[in-house]
């Protein structure tokens, strides 16, 4: 790394308040939400929602894990009644249940499962620009069925379309006042591929520096493709 | 009596054997994910689906997690990448095992991953079924009984299967079943277990091996294969004749694979197919040093029957590029592709995807004979993913497991290029050792690199 200021930055894309930075974010948007399994999770900006209290939301994510006392994710803003729709390769953990599973029985959440290679490869085609993929992964199952087939090579492929959002709510680790972002080890996640794939990204990091403060060859994310910065609580 | 059925460490030993020096192998949730903390081995790169290539086993306090959403620390070399490139490792070819603890597998290899009844009607397959349909094998690595005595083994699943004949091998804490075209088949057997005892408690027809065999738990010792190559030539010298090669080539200054491609004329193989972005416009051009190396010195030499590339002329057409001349004269063919596209094709040909729908060139000269569609309103064309046989690629740094590090712009065409090829060959700067390439700065990980040159600083001894 190059060296970086001391201090943090208030300037550029950094909003002063959580509620400043997810205005605009209206009932029925569709949602992607960064993290796996605990990392890289945006709890500052899915507590946001949770207070601003949009409703009919469809969220795009790993899933649900276990709730922790002292922590917010999919769980707890889910258990607020926001989420209309899940679209995730891991709705909920088979043992320990929670909000997602009850609210799903109950018929108030819908589940959309999806495969975790096809969703990212959905949300890359969604922000690379591409209409659709066709791909190898769930030939044969129920994860095709209703779907175009082609054969490549004497394989069955299946056809998936691209994946666009309203908002990417991200987590990095330091961002510059430009947007620029780099991450923290399994944190990284779906974090740089959803930030390409929102019409409105917001991310929320440790540290903002000035630009320069990032040495580019570290860069994961470009500044381009982030639109609001937060520090996280 | 039968025996004692196998403990995780043992079934875990014998899951070893199923592994190879420098193999790379995907852990699914379950017991797949604690292999790393039961083997006492390196010499694998072991792939968490969090996005880390190179698990070294369970710690507290890192900066990583598991497909458990366990703690766990990196070997020194493992990288972290983002989930939509670890899907592409699955996916692209370049896994060569998967281990999978599924609910259930059919006599016909079909599985069903996390399926329960208590999560009936749903699933939960995260990257299993990915894991599945790339590797080029597959373990089920499992119970042989629920806990209720019922065989995870069945003639059929009884649930929604999450992946159609795709597992490969199954190893239970009573015995191991290869899975076959015709059926299943009983070829080990866990000390104190007859292969009575295992076909009556597996409820799906089971063959019996007539080289049935006791399981045995030795470890194999895999070393990661030494990628480093004495010279270009050496690196080089089984190119076959006609084979497809990518090199990278944007233009000029840096990203080329300046001594590889004297290492290819050098060896004089004929009948090249390149893939680069230009075809050789460095010299004409004058930028870039040595600019008087690119892609002109295998055309002069007679060696390049083709180029796919999106700037195959020179900037000026006073000065035309060795492979202009050439194809002027009705000696090379030319597929000239789009950049983006050429970028596109390549990330999927390396990632596993076999076409795609892009809009650039829609309705152009670029589009005939090529399926149009609207999507959304938009006009798209269909591509295909691009494949090669080797490629050649330019790095600034290597460590000796093959992870490379950029400098620049010269980055360019080479982090995808290298996913794309059978062979992959890279010539860098400076070799270093495995650790002193950061995990977050990684750029190409070491999985995707066979062979590793270094790069004189002074060409002149080729020119």
């Amino acid at each position: 790394m190059t060296s970086v200021p001391e201090k943090p930055n208030a300037k550029g894309k950094l909003y002063a308040s959580v509620q400043s930075a997810l205005e605009g974010i209206s009932d029925g948007a569709s949602v992607l939400v960064a993290g796996y399994a605990g990392r890289g999770v945006p709890e500052t900006l899915l507590r946001g929602l949770a207070e601003i209290g949009v409703g009919d939301l469809t969220l795009v994510c790993q899933g649900a894990w276990a709730q922790e006392p002292g922590k917010f994710g999919i769980s707890d803003l889910v258990a607020t009644g926001q989420v209309k729709k899940m679209v995730s390769p891991l709705p909920f953990h088979p043992e320990y249940g929670g909000p997602v599973k009850d609210l799903w029985e109950s018929g108030e959440l819908e589940l959309e499962v999806v495969l975790q290679g096809v969703l990212a490869e959905r949300l890359r085609a969604g922000g690379a620009g591409i209409g659709g993929v066709f791909l190898p992964t769930g030939a044969r199952t129920r994860f095709a069925e209703g779907k175009e087939l082609r054969p490549f090579d004497g394989k069955e492929h299946v056809l998936e379309f691209a994946l666009k959002a309203d908002i990417a709510l991200l987590r990095a680790k330091t961002a510059d006042t430009l947007g620029n972002m780099v991450y923290d080890g399994t944190g990284r996640n779906w974090n740089p591929i959803m930030a390409m794939a929102a019409a409105l990204t917001v991310a929320e990091v440790d540290d903002v520096f000035e630009p320069g403060g990032i040495d580019p060859e570290m860069v994961i994310t470009q500044a381009i493709f982030i639109d609001r910065l937060v520090l996280a609580a | 009596m039968p025996g004692t059925p196998l403990d995780a460490d043992a079934m875990a030993h014998r899951a070893a054997q199923e592994m190879f020096s420098g193999a790379v192998v995907a852990l699914g949730p379950g017991l797949p994910c604690r292999l790393p903390d039961r083997l006492p081995i390196g010499g694998v790169w072991f792939l968490a689906d969090s996005g880390v290539v190179g698990v070294r086993g369970m710690d507290t306090n890192t900066s990583a997690v598991d497909a458990e959403g366990d703690s766990v620390a990196l070997i020194f070399g493992g990288a972290f990448t983002g989930l939509v490139e670890i899907a592409g490792i699955l996916r692209g070819g370049h896994t060569d095992i998967a281990v999978l603890q599924p609910a259930q597998v059919a006599a016909n290899g079909d599985f069903v991953h996390w399926t329960t009844a208590a999560t009936n009607g749903l699933f939960a397959p995260g990257s299993a079924v990915d894991m599945a349909y790339g590797a080029s094998k597959v373990v089920a690595l499992m119970p042989h009984r629920n806990a209720d005595g019922s065989s995870t083994i069945a003639g059929e699943c009884s649930l929604p299967v999450d992946g159609a004949g795709q597992v490969d091998i199954i190893i239970t804490d009573v015995a191991v079943i290869n899975v076959g075209q015709d059926g299943l088949e009983l070829v080990e057997t866990a000390p104190g277990w007859t292969a009575d005892e295992v076909v009556a408690m597996t409820d799906a027809p089971l063959a019996v091996s007539s080289d049935l065999k006791e399981m045995t738990f030795q470890v194999p010792t895999l070393e990661i294969p030494d990628k480093v190559y004495a010279s270009a030539v050496e690196a080089l010298k089984d190119v076959p004749e006609g084979a497809i090669i990518n090199v990278d080539g944007f233009a000029g200054p840096g990203g080329m694979a300046h001594y590889l491609m004297v290492g290819l004329r050098d060896l004089g193989v004929k009948g090249l197919q390149l893939i680069s972005n230009t075809a050789g416009v460095a010299r004409v051009s004058g930028f870039g040093a040595p600019n008087i190396i690119d892609h002109s010195i295998l055309v002069e030499n007679n060696q390049v029957a083709k180029a796919t590339a999106s700037y195959p002329v020179s900037p000026s057409a006073s000065r035309p590029s060795a492979f202009e001349k050439a194809y002027n004269r009705g000696e090379t063919e030319l597929e000239v592709v789009p950049q983006g596209t050429l970028a596109e094709r390549l990330r999927c040909g390396g990632a596993g995807v076999a076409a795609f729908y892009t809009p650039t060139g829609a309705g152009t000269l670029l589009a005939e004979g090529k399926e149009a569609r609207t999507i959304n309103g938009k006009d798209y064309i269909l591509e295909t993913g691009l494949r090669a046989d080797f490629c050649i690629i330019r790095g600034h740094k290597a460590d000796t497991l093959g992870n490379v590090v950029y400098k620049g712009t010269s980055r360019n065409f080479n982090p995808v290029m290298a996913t794309t090829a059978k062979i992959t060959v890279v010539e860098v700067d400076e070799i270093v050792e495995p650790g002193q390439l950061g995990p977050e700065e990684i750029v190409t990980p070491g999985l995707f690199v066979d062979r590793i040159v270094v790069r004189p600083a002074d060409f002149s001894a080729y020119l």
